[in-house]
């Protein structure tokens, strides 16, 4: 009976395995929600902080957040998603498209912190932005770069090939393919990818502290600065001037980023029910 | 994570047999748009060049001052004794990722092979989206957890105060596991049903047929996902200059503080100016290097599997 | 043009709505710049005082660049900033405390007694009167203004020991220092809370009037680094801050002791 008990004990691993993945992040959500509940309120979220240990808001830090990866979506939505569309519709394999692929992968994994650093060389000291948001929405446009080509690609290659020839059957040019039939097909998904990156971005830290600044400061112009919400949950918990603060920070944080991933999950479970 | 799956699907249609039946107009337009998406393509590989340069031009005069030899090898890193040795990041690095690695690669593999082998779907639909949503959280947010529940308890196992190697791994494997398990998960699921119908038929028990079977057909991609697992433990910073301790030390015990190669650059950057600051981009440039470095590997495992068949 | 300054771009005085006036360096000197910009821009319509903290040689490095008009130091120039032709406004008196866990019954040492600890030469409470305990010690990063200070003042040409933990923030020194029966630690006097215990160096408990004195040997001058004497808002500001109202109020809620508390005790 030795084989049969081997399985069981695995199989009990296994499980132990996949409900720890699930109980860890249970028990960071539950922590940062029980601790930072309290800190949820109209004026916590709309108003600035103010005093020696910033009590009051963190409405400027909510603001900037939103702010710089908004626009670093703006950037980097137009190049990734044609980039996508050449590499899905028109590519064909050889040295160029692996030097893309292999590049993009590299951004991929590129440490933010380097990217933080980069953003600070090139766009902040060289190119004289200054810190400000359009120097961290270019930096977090290049780290998102691969995610949005990726889910993006992915996208469209779910399109269905037949759909393709019907619509050149009927002697539309490739674009007029990619453009009316591909991409709007493929934009439910598309969207998802686009959502699931500015998860992403909201909750980056190592590039937005070295490109944006860390001033308090609400950010109107693009060459404003400002502080994310990321960085000011940093500087508060490790000052540990305003726990409290630090709490109800992480927990808007948590929330901003889950309800992006969760509205992406949301959305790619309607389109598979509509597609059948 | 990486797409190592390489453009197996059919290449578009042909295009010349399409445009002939256009007239010069539509064929101009189409030729100029395909180049405009390929210029946006190659904006990923400019990316690439320019973080290179940028970041590498900044980091080179390390070379002159300290010297490449004193930058690579010095044991010593003091700002105020204007000594940059990177030896005590590097294993401080190395110590933190081999501990990541430990405790989470096992984590991710178990919680990938639950998802695909033994998982009901109403139970998947459970664990995965928690699998998706952990990747989704913040470092700063996994670095304050750390610092507030896990570095006490982890004070009064080893005796210190908590900040160390031990702490920072633990709270690194949790970040990695997503990479890891989804990966994996990947590579299990590209495994032919058929295979496992086969062992199952032969009279081996679920286990058998994942250890046995499945997770040698895996292999590779299993393989794979640990090695961008390690690339992410590597370049995590924020959560982990929270927890380490931050001493240039070598490794001294799971409960003495240490050093990595990012959270240097966060507590430095701010003051660094000079040699110093060099010395940060020294650091940015090697860290950029290891995570080109591990792409590749896997790029070319991949390809090696592939052509294996 | 709202307003043309960037954190790095200077001040614009131009045409707009808003005005600039860049403020930058010592993390110690943050809260003092911050509420006071805060207040002086609310008095000042259409003054903003952007206010960041980035450590007292950033501060240094950036007004002698023209960065920032203003740059905040937590200590003092080093011999090569000297020729930088800065103007030095001190602001605040600091007081760094060396803290304890309460249950510690440690309440003094010599000045050579910190020395040593902090150098790791002493590892355990023992040899210093207190009990059977390893000496648990936090440092703070070499960015930070009161380290340098500690060391100028306590370590001389003693190197910190480099196996001490090292953390980025006033508040997490205390914290640790709150929950680790054996550790260590230094913070500026106006951050201790009763969740540690501030211990008395060389016989003499740091204090308001210890500082004033002289008594109290570890305390530092905060300044406020202008490139020249400073002119226009940086000058309106910084009158702004040596003036009962931010040196009463915040600098005092900041945990500092206000720079005019010298004249006042006659000394």
């Amino acid at each position: 009976m030795g084989k049969r008990w081997a399985n069981r004990i695995a199989i009990g691993t296994l499980w132990f395995c996949g409900l720890t993945t699930v109980a860890i992040l249970g028990a960071v959500i539950v922590y940062v929600f029980v601790r930072g509940i309290g800190q949820i309120t109209p004026e916590f979220i709309f108003t600035k902080p103010h005093g020696v240990n910033a009590e009051g808001g963190i409405g400027p830090t909510i603001i900037a957040t939103l702010y710089v990866t908004g626009l670093s979506m703006l950037i980097v939505t137009p190049i990734a998603v044609l980039a996508a569309v050449y590499l899905a519709e028109y590519a064909v394999q050889g040295r160029l498209v692996n030097a893309i692929r292999f590049a993009a992968d590299t951004l991929a994994s590129v440490p933010s912190i380097v990217m933080g650093l980069f953003g600070f060389a090139f766009f902040v000291e060289s190119m004289g932005l200054g810190f400000s948001v359009l120097s961290g929405a270019l930096a977090l446009a290049f780290l998102m770069l691969p995610i949005v080509m990726r889910a993006t690609e992915e996208a469209i290659r779910s399109v269905p090939r037949y759909i393709r020839w019907g619509s050149y059957g009927l002697g539309a040019s490739q674009w007029q393919t990619v453009s009316r039939i591909v991409l709007p097909a493929a934009s439910p998904r598309i969207l998802t990818g686009l959502i699931l990156a500015m998860g992403r971005a909201v909750g980056e830290t190592a590039v937005v502290i070295f490109t944006m600044g860390q001033a308090i400061y609400l950010p109107l112009l693009p060459t404003d600065p400002g502080r994310s919400m990321t960085v000011h949950l940093y500087m508060l918990a490790m000052e540990g001037i305003n726990m409290e603060a630090a709490y109800g920070t992480a927990l808007l944080l948590m929330a901003m980023v889950l309800s992006f991933n969760l509205s992406a999950r949301w959305l790619s479970n309607k389109n598979r029910r509509l597609q059948g | 994570m990486t797409e190592q799956r390489e453009h197996v699907e059919a290449a578009p249609p042909h295009m010349g047999s399409v445009l002939k039946m256009m007239s010069r107009a539509t064929y101009f337009r189409e030729a100029a748009l395909r180049n405009l998406f390929l210029l946006c393509a190659v904006a990923a590989v400019a990316g690439v060049a320019l973080i290179f340069v940028f970041v590498g031009v900044r980091g080179w005069p390390v070379v002159q001052d300290p010297g490449l030899a004193a930058f690579l090898f010095g044991s010593e890193w003091s700002a105020t004794n204007d000594a940059f040795g990177i030896l005590p990041l590097v294993t401080g690095t190395l110590v933190v990722t081999i501990g990541a690695l430990l405790l989470g690669a096992p984590l991710a593999i178990g919680t990938a092979v639950f998802l695909s082998e033994i998982a009901s779907p109403r139970m998947r639909s459970i664990v995965r989206p928690a699998v998706e949503m952990l990747a989704g959280v913040p470092s700063v947010v996994f670095g304050f957890f750390g610092l507030v529940i896990l570095r006490p308890v982890v004070a009064a196992l080893t005796g210190g105060m908590g900040f160390g190697p031990l702490t920072a791994s633990v709270i690194l494997a949790v970040m990695i596991v997503p990479t890891i398990s989804t990966l994996t998960e990947d590579a299990l699921r590209s495994v032919a049903p058929g295979i496992r119908h086969a062992s199952y038929a032969m009279g081996a028990t679920t286990w058998q047929t994942i250890y046995k079977v499945l997770l040698p057909a895996a292999k590779i991609g299993i393989i794979d996902a640990t090695i961008l697992g390690m690339g992410r433990a590597i370049g995590e910073t924020m959560a982990v200059v929270m927890v380490a301790g931050n001493a240039p030390q070598f490794f001294a015990g799971l409960g003495e503080p240490i050093v990595t190669l990012t959270s240097q650059i966060v507590i430095d950057m701010s003051y660094a100016s000079g040699t110093h600051r060099t010395a940060l981009f020294g650091l940015a440039i090697i860290l950029f290097l290891i995570s080109m470095g591990l792409v590749a590997l896997v790029r070319t495992l991949s390809r090696h599997a592939e052509r294996q068949g | 043009m709202l307003l043309a300054a960037s954190a790095l771009g200077g001040c614009s005085d131009e045409g707009g709505a808003r005005e600039g006036l860049v403020v930058s360096g010592s993390t110690t000197l943050l809260p003092i710049a911050e509420v006071s910009g805060e207040m002086f821009g609310e008095e000042n319509p259409g003054v903003s005082i952007l206010v960041s903290g980035m450590g007292s040689s950033a501060g240094i490095e950036s007004v002698s660049s023209g960065s920032s008009a203003i740059g905040t130091s937590s200590r003092e120039l080093k011999d090569a900033e000297f020729d930088l032709g800065l103007y030095d406004t001190p602001v605040a008196y600091d007081a760094i405390a060396v803290i304890v866990h309460p249950d510690n019954p440690v309440r003094d040492l010599t000045a050579d007694e910190v020395r040593e600890i902090f150098a790791g030469t002493i590892t355990n409470w023992s040899e210093v009167g207190g009990p059977d305990l390893e000496i648990g010690l936090v440092n703070r990063d070499e960015a930070s203004g009161t380290r340098e200070a500690f060391h100028k003042i306590v370590m001389g040409d003693e190197p910190f020991y480099r196996g001490a933990v090292v953390l980025p923030g006033t508040g997490q020194v205390r914290a640790v220092v709150a929950e680790v029966k054996g550790a260590v630690g230094y913070i500026s006097l106006g951050f201790v809370t009763d969740e540690v215990v501030a211990v008395g160096i060389d016989g003499v408990a740091p204090s308001e009037a210890s500082v004033v004195s002289g008594a109290y040997k570890v305390q530092r001058l905060l300044h406020f680094f202008t490139m020249g004497e400073p002119e226009g808002l940086a000058a309106e500001y910084i009158a702004f801050v040596l003036s009962p109202a931010v040196q009463e109020t915040v600098v005092r809620d900041a945990g500092f002791i206000p720079i005019t508390a010298k004249e006042v005790s006659g000394d």
